[in-house]
């Protein structure tokens, strides 16, 4: 049985088309997000589609995720992105007990218990600091893409200390430091710890390893490494960090979960 | 029960009867209604009132004092107006310092609310600031409160008290026959109307018959998650929080905060040789956050889970309410530990900014209950 996941994130729409019987991914895809994010998640599934050979009849179920889930109208059924993350991330690495996810406006931190079950789960509130948001912001102030501000970052000896939250002010905390003569790679690196810092606030109470790190912004080089320091632990990327969510959803469509079992 | 707050009140004031503001479950409507005045409740649940209040007081600070004196600002709420005394109470610091803005151009009287619950004479020094209270209506409205006045207040809000128990308890059923939104909307700002009163009778008659349907759910084949709501009050208009709850498949059997079951768990009793002492009482054991210690609430929560039987306990905290939040380490504490159930913890302010991120917690919250069943 063939089922499809779509994780409509806040910056990209991101979707998996998995078989359940020889349970492995047939393709993968994503795209960047915008207004009309369900002509854009239909497109990039017919994509999918062709990419496998298959026929949108031959796809038994379809669910969607992410914060633009209930957007998605011709999924069957929608479940939020902390299950997805904890399905995917699981069946990937089915030793994980903290999945660490930092998309483009969100993070999470969801510790898991066995099986895969999500434990308990933290959540930003309103505000994007913590975020992949941060970095974007610093990417186009500095008129560079995310590789190269993850090299830079490499290249630090002494992060600079970002002590502004929110990403409003952190912007103009940034532009002042550079202004005073510190060393671009010193003010990238301190925006990662700034970031690290922030999710393990709000992870607080419950990291226990192993821990996997998902979400765009694992992607980022130099990431994990910030992340390793502020929680003193090892911080795995997962794989295929950016589908994890897209996976978690093709899962649920599963057999297993027909009757609304987790599955797992 | 807004409209017959309205007629009410006019009423009453056409008879020349007072109206007395009042903002929190500490203020003995006894002594008010006993002094032949009205007591209504002034908290503002309106995310509208709020730049107006931010004009004088703080951005950070919890919305339900920044509502109630947004109001106050722009002379939108029609009760404050009509209000011939607000009575304060030294709760949290915010409501405090509001209340001396407020008292610049509004009659106000302040209670002085000792905050160690369970020291031997707290009880004492707050029986006599009620006693300082009852003197104060006396002298400004030029009335004589007996003990006996005091009595049919106290006989008044003990029924008002019992049916709204009797309301709420419909909700520990298993298939409740109503929702926890459809409940608080019977939640008067006046006590002691009469015809909120007959309107809980009726109430309890068609949602206590047995062959009332219980809502449904909208996430077909999935049962309705029971949830404990515990927390800041939700006042009129602040519901969203609540609705966000139960239309991601849930019910709210138990609300455990100001608006809900907290202020109406303990009666006057009757019996006490000295009404105004037993009024006193039947206050100040209210478990709020700004008593230290408070363990009261989590006696309390501990009874309503045993009663209520919740799959999860939800709190909400307004942002900036300090009291609250530091309060709710404890209160998930209890929860995972004690009670062995799912906590979470949702902080907002009045804009409705965060719905999707709240409904997406919530929602994870329930996926994982639910996956447990299996
Ligand atoms: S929560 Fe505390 S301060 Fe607020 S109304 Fe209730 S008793 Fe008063
Ligand atoms: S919710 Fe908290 S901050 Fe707001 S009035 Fe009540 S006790 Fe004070």
């Amino acid at each position: 049985m063939i089922c499809a996941g779509i994780d409509a994130g806040s910056r990209s729409i991101k979707a998996v088309l998995f078989d359940t019987d020889r349970s492995h991914i047939l393709a993968s895809g994503l795209t960047d997000q915008s207004v009309e994010q369900e002509r854009l998640a239909a497109e990039l599934f017919e994509k999918l589609l062709k990419k496998a050979g298959l026929e949108r009849s031959q796809i038994s179920g379809v669910v969607a995720t992410g914060y633009g889930r209930n957007a998605i109208r011709f999924a069957d059924t929608t479940i939020t992105e902390i299950t997805c993350h904890a399905r995917g991330v699981h069946r990937l690495v089915p030793d994980a007990r903290t999945i660490i996810e930092i998309g483009g406006q969100d993070s999470k931190v969801i510790s898991l218990e066995d099986g895969g079950h999500v434990r308990d789960f933290a959540m930003n509130d309103r505000c994007a600091a913590g975020t992949g948001r941060f970095l974007e912001m610093v990417a186009a102030r500095l008129d560079m893409n995310w590789e190269k501000l993850a090299e830079l970052a490499r290249q630090s000896k002494k992060p600079a200390l970002i002590s502004n939250m929110c990403v409003v002010f952190a912007e103009t905390e940034i532009i002042g430091l550079l202004a005073d003569g510190k060393p671009l790679p010193d003010v990238v690196a301190g925006v990662q710890n700034s970031i690290a810092t922030r999710v393990s606030a709000l992870a607080g109470r419950f990291v226990s390893p192993p821990v996997y790190f998902t979400g765009g912004v694992a992607l980022q080089a130099g990431m994990a490494r910030a992340l390793e320091e502020v929680l003193a632990c090892t911080v795995r990327v997962a794989p295929q960090p950016q589908f994890t969510g897209a996976l978690g959803a093709a899962l649920s469509a599963g057999p297993a979960n027909k009757a609304g079992d987790s599955g797992l | 029960m807004i409209d017959h707050c309205y007629d009410h009140v006019e009423a009453a004031k056409a008879e020349g009867r007072p109206i007395v503001g009042i903002m929190c479950e500490f203020t003995p409507r006894e002594i008010i209604l006993a002094a032949g005045a009205v007591p209504v409740c002034l908290c503002g649940g309106s995310a509208a009132t709020i730049p107006a209040a931010e004009q004088f007081l703080p951005a950070n600070l919890c919305p339900l004092i920044k509502s109630t004196f947004g109001y106050h600002v722009i002379g939108k709420n029609p009760f404050l107006n009509w209000a011939d005394l607000v009575v304060a109470e030294t709760t949290c610091d915010g409501k405090k310092k509001m209340f001396e803005m407020m008292s610049a151009t509004k009659p106000m009287h302040v209670l002085e609310l000792p905050q160690k619950a369970d020291d031997a004479d707290a009880l004492e020094q707050w029986t006599r600031e009620v006693r300082k209270f009852k003197e104060h209506l006396e002298q400004r409205f030029q009335t004589h409160i007996t003990d006996e006045k005091l009595r049919d207040a106290a006989r008044l809000m003990n029924r008002e008290r019992r049916l709204r128990r009797q309301l709420a308890a419909l909700l520990m059923r298993d298939r409740p026959p109503l929702t926890g939104r459809q409940l608080i909307e019977f939640k008067s700002i006046i006590s002691g109307i009469e015809a909120d009163l007959r309107q809980y009778e009726r109430a309890l008659e068609i949602f206590g018959s047995a062959d009332q349907k219980p809502p449904t759910t909208n996430q077909q084949n999935k049962s309705l998650v029971r949830v404990l709501l515990t927390g800041v009050p939700i006042v009129h208009g602040a519901e969203r929080v609540l609705e966000l709850i139960e239309n991601a498949g849930a019910v709210v059997v138990g609300m455990e905060n100001c608006t809900g079951l907290k202020p109406i768990l303990d009666d006057v009793d009757l019996d006490e040789p000295d009404p105004l002492h037993a009024i006193a009482r039947k206050y100040y054991h209210l478990p709020c956050s700004v008593m230290t210690l408070n363990t009261r609430r989590f006696e309390m929560l501990r009874s309503l889970a045993a009663t209520f039987r919740p799959q999860c306990v939800i709190e909400l905290v307004w942002q900036a309410c300090l009291t609250y939040d530091i309060e709710s380490f404890h209160v998930r504490k209890l929860v995972e530990e004690e009670l062995h159930l799912p906590y979470l913890k949702i902080t907002t302010d009045y804009s409705p900014s965060d719905s999707a991120r709240i409904s997406a917690r919530i929602e994870a919250l329930f996926e994982t209950i639910h996956a447990r069943l299996q």
